[in-house]
């Protein structure tokens, strides 16, 4: 196959996080239109330049009640009306997928500038009822209905799958909590920026900390997040004339350098079944990182400046060490006491704070983790920046292991 | 785990740094950019730098930088006066999730005890006690004075009392202390007067606001005598560590937020008398740019608090808005009888609750009456559903252009906030920027400027002599420029619109 057409980042925006939609009496469209205007105003980009749009989004129908998700982004704007629109669905890596259908239009020739937004808003009902709507992202007869929190419970199953494998100790997963909260207190949009998390606290069941499902305790899980994202993904075309209006290189604008995309079997079971023989806990997520480095003809991960993965619970980002090749399979403890994944660190892991420290709104994550992986290739990241960051990989995670979805980014 | 403060002492463990030369790096580079690894090698050869700050090899054991080092810098004592009350038991909770060791001071351990329970509660996690220390202003005030690197007053608003507490502070206190008063209001020069030069130049005003944990606009407020380093290091250090958003302000009555909040919390109070409660939370209601109702607000603060507050501002300033802050005759029979809102549930405030319902106050009769909602008006209802698909500008075009004298009186308020916090830079707020912050971050209220460019300032600006509103100096200025006033986008504003 001859080489894709290049496919620029050209910039966005994201929403604080921290705020409750519902509290401010909102529908999500209010969300995804600060997100897009605020992208706009960042990027300096007209609304009518903009030629197609991908919205991202796992559930509305039942947060909201609401589909046809994509006819939403023409509400944003006059200037959108008529737009190409539609919306993407694989539920935590819905971001994700929408980012890989814009930047195949590109690719293709269809689209010079097309905008990706991410978007949920989950604070509509209660923790419970959330839980089991989030049961959909794993074969919800088989695996959810009538669990309380069945999502905490597979991914515990994933840190029993390596107990089982190589051993695995809850130490290593508290001290991944303390990083990712920790980065988060760096990051000016992060949910959890003034909360109080420390490594005792995550080490122990207690009162303000208990168990969820299996070993997975409140600070190993990310958040209950409402939230919205919006970036440009942009031709050479018009990166090169946007680039000239704003008086900078198109070589200095970050590229989609790789993607890897595959999925596993639904089940959880399923998939430790047919990993039984493999190294890797989760072989397809492994695929899906060496296509992304094989297509960015990168050799390593040692050529990474860092990563922005999916920590929706503290095993995916323990599993996440290993199969991105940070230790070898089984060890990826090596790397959480050596420092490897902290700022300063030899490879960060989400200095953003993640989706433990930054926030989960399901189906904008993937956007958010490419908007981070922009803002740290652009030294744009503020306190969160990983020093002389230039090639930066993402890892989003659709249910219990099943969709992956890898990006590496860089100039 | 909970140390009293003579097991500390036990311990012979001093985490303070062997200089203290330069506490004021110490404090703004300690902790907030936190991953700071500690080589165990280098603890070894028996000491770490850190930030800029020696510690001692024997902090190291104190410190207790987790199995494999994470998140905590260096260790200045912050010692709280006043840790039982609600904002200083806050203040425990943000001074020790930012990793400084705290000790927490009440007229007894129990008061101290309960501070402590009220912080852990804040913070959601039992561990925050690893990093707090209990006493008592009896046996522990003088050691635990002499050893801090950092005071934070928070007793009662009572000029008398702090003073005392300032003298005792004064005679134990360590030549590079600070000392830092939580007042949400009273005089900086009041509290510092007949205080040593050394006191004077480390001592300013730190306003916290209710509850800090969740709301991090922040006054910070220099005396006349304040070195400006130390004023120039705490802002540092409550930014970098304690993630606040900080602004600088003159010691005037009640400083910026409060001065400019208050006036409009008030002069809705006075509004309910002749309009009545529920009409008035309707008519400046969230839908104005605030999370909450302004009577609604009054109840949560306590009518106590809102009575010190307006009556100090009342007998201290004269300004255009003079009238706005005298205290209903109703809410002082109120506080007379006992009603002081949220905090005295069984006596109400403007609301009360009864099992299930609400009540809500007549302010002629002083008695409550089931709730009846307002009866829509067309404007109101036409802002909120504006503000709940995000098209703020909308709705402040319905806010300008809706007839009638339901829509003149809420011009009135919410144009009044504009006139009033806007006419405040240069008296007591740096820049208009300043004021936006702390009603943004302090209130969660809309910023003034951020109005004004949905409105227009041309618009804005013939509003106000409409209403026979002052026309702030800043406003002419960006009319004239035809300049955007507020700095941030609608990612920063967007969330004081509520639908």
């Amino acid at each position: 196959m001859a080489k894709p057409a290049p496919v620029y980042i050209l910039g966005g925006a994201q929403t604080d996080f921290a705020r409750n939609w519902s509290k401010e009496g909102k529908h999500f469209v209010a969300m995804m239109r600060e997100a897009v205007l605020g992208g706009l105003d960042a990027t300096k980009i007209d609304p009518k330049e903009v030629q197609t749009a991908h919205v991202g989004n796992f559930a509305a129908e039942l947060y909201a009640k609401q589909g046809h998700i994509g006819a939403f982004f023409v509400e944003i704007d006059p200037a959108f009306s008529g737009l190409p629109t539609s919306r993407h669905e694989a539920a935590c890596a819905s971001g994700s997928i929408a980012i890989i259908a814009a930047s195949a239009e590109i690719e293709a020739g269809r689209y010079d500038l097309a905008c990706v937004t991410g978007v949920e808003q989950m604070k509509t009902v209660d923790s419970t009822t959330g839980g089991d709507y989030l049961g959909t992202a794993a074969w919800y007869e088989r695996e959810a209905k009538g669990i309380e929190f069945p999502f905490p419970k597979l991914f515990g199953r994933l840190g029993d799958e390596y107990d089982k494998r190589y051993g695995l100790k809850d130490e290593h997963l508290a001290h991944i909590s303390a990083v990712n909260y920790s980065n988060a207190k760096r990051n000016p949009n992060a949910q959890t920026r003034n909360w109080f998390m420390s490594e005792s606290h995550a080490q122990h069941e207690s009162k303000f900390n208990t168990v969820i499902g299996g070993r997975i305790k409140i600070s190993d899980c990310s958040q209950v997040t409402d939230g919205s994202v919006a970036i440009f993904l942009a031709s050479e075309k018009f990166a090169a004339e946007w680039a000239k209006r704003n008086g900078i290189q198109l070589s200095d604008i970050p590229r989609i350098l790789g993607w890897g995309h595959h999925t596993a079997p639904l089940e959880f079971d399923a998939k430790v079944a047919e990993s039984k023989d493999n190294a890797y806990v989760l072989p397809h997520t492994r695929q899906a990182i060496l296509d992304a480095f094989r297509r960015a003809g990168i050799a390593g991960v040692e050529q990474l400046s860092g990563i922005e993965t999916h920590d929706c619970f503290t095993t995916s980002e323990y599993m996440a060490i290993d199969h991105f090749g940070l230790t070898k399979p089984g060890e990826s403890w090596k790397a959480v006491e050596g420092g490897v994944i902290e700022i300063g660190g030899k490879c960060p892991i989400n200095p953003s704070g993640g989706l433990i420290g930054a926030g989960h709104p399901v189906g904008a994550t993937g956007v958010r983790q490419m908007l981070d992986c922009h803002r740290q290739i652009t030294h744009q990241a503020g306190d969160y920046q990983v020093e002389g960051a230039k090639t930066f990989a993402m890892l989003n995670i659709g249910g219990s292991g099943t969709t992956s979805c890898v990006f590496v980014i860089g100039k | 785990m909970i140390f009293s403060l003579s097991a500390a002492h036990n311990n012979a463990v001093r985490s303070r740094p062997t200089s203290l030369a330069d506490p004021l790096s110490a404090l703004a580079n300690g902790g907030m950019v936190t991953t700071l690894r500690i080589a165990l090698s280098a603890a070894s050869r028996g000491f770490v730098r850190i930030a800029g700050a020696l510690l001692t090899c024997g902090s190291i054991a104190k410190l207790k930088f987790g199995k494999w080092g994470i998140r905590l810098g260096e260790k200045i004592k912050v010692v709280i006066l006043g840790a039982n009350g609600t904002m200083g038991a806050g203040a425990a909770c943000i001074f020790a999730g930012a990793g400084f060791e705290v000790i927490m001071l009440a007229r007894d351990r129990d008061k101290a005890l309960a501070g402590l329970k009220a912080a852990q509660n804040a913070a959601r996690a039992e561990a925050v006690a690893e990093s707090i220390k209990l006493g008592s202003y009896q046996s522990n005030l003088e050691s635990s004075v002499r050893d801090a690197g950092f005071i934070f007053e928070s007793l009662a608003e009572d000029l008398a009392l702090k003073r005392h507490f300032f003298e005792l502070v004064d005679r134990f206190r360590g030549p590079n202390a600070i000392v830092a008063t939580g007042s949400s209001g009273l005089s900086i020069a009041e509290m510092s007067k007949g205080r040593s030069e050394a006191f004077r130049r480390h001592f300013l005003g730190v306003h916290l606001f209710n509850p800090p944990h969740v709301i991090v606009g922040t006054e910070v407020i220099p005396g006349a005598d304040t070195d400006p380093a130390i004023v120039k290091s705490v802002v540092a250090m409550l930014t970098k560590r304690l993630g606040r958003k900080v602004i600088i302000t003159k010691d005037r009555p009640a400083f910026v937020g409060n001065r400019v909040g208050f006036k409009v919390l008030n002069e809705v109070a006075l509004l309910a008398a002749e309009h009545g409660v529920a009409f008035m939370d309707y008519l400046i209601g969230p839908q104005t740019g605030r999370a909450m109702a302004p009577l609604a607000t009054i109840d949560l603060v306590g009518w106590d608090v809102h009575k010190a507050i307006v009556d100090n501002v009342h007998q201290n300033c004269e300004d255009e808005a003079h009238a706005s802050f005298e205290l209903p005759a109703y809410i002082e029979k109120g506080i007379s009888a006992g009603r002081l809102g949220d905090k005295t549930p069984e006596r109400g405030g403007f609301y009360r609750k009864s099992g299930k319902d609400t009540l809500v106050l007549d302010p002629k009769t002083g008695l409550h009456a089931p709730l009846e909602r307002p009866a829509p008006l067309d404007f109101v209802e036409k802002m909120k559903s504006l503000n709940r698909v995000g098209r703020y500008r909308e709705a402040m075009t319905v806010f300008r252009e809706a007839r009638g004298a339901d829509a003149d009186l809420c011009r009135h308020v919410v144009l009044g906030y504009v006139s009033y916090g806007l006419n405040r830079v240069g008296e007591v707020a740096a820049s208009a920027a300043d004021v936006d912050s702390i009603m943004s971050y302090g209130f969660n209220w809309a910023p003034p400027t951020a109005i004004v460019d949905l409105i227009g300032a041309r618009e804005t600006i013939s509003l106000l002599e409409r209403l026979n509103l002052a026309v702030p100096p800043v406003l002419e200025q960006a009319a004239r420029q035809s300049a955007k006033m507020f700095t941030g986008g609608v990612l920063d504003y967007g969330r004081a619109f509520v639908g």
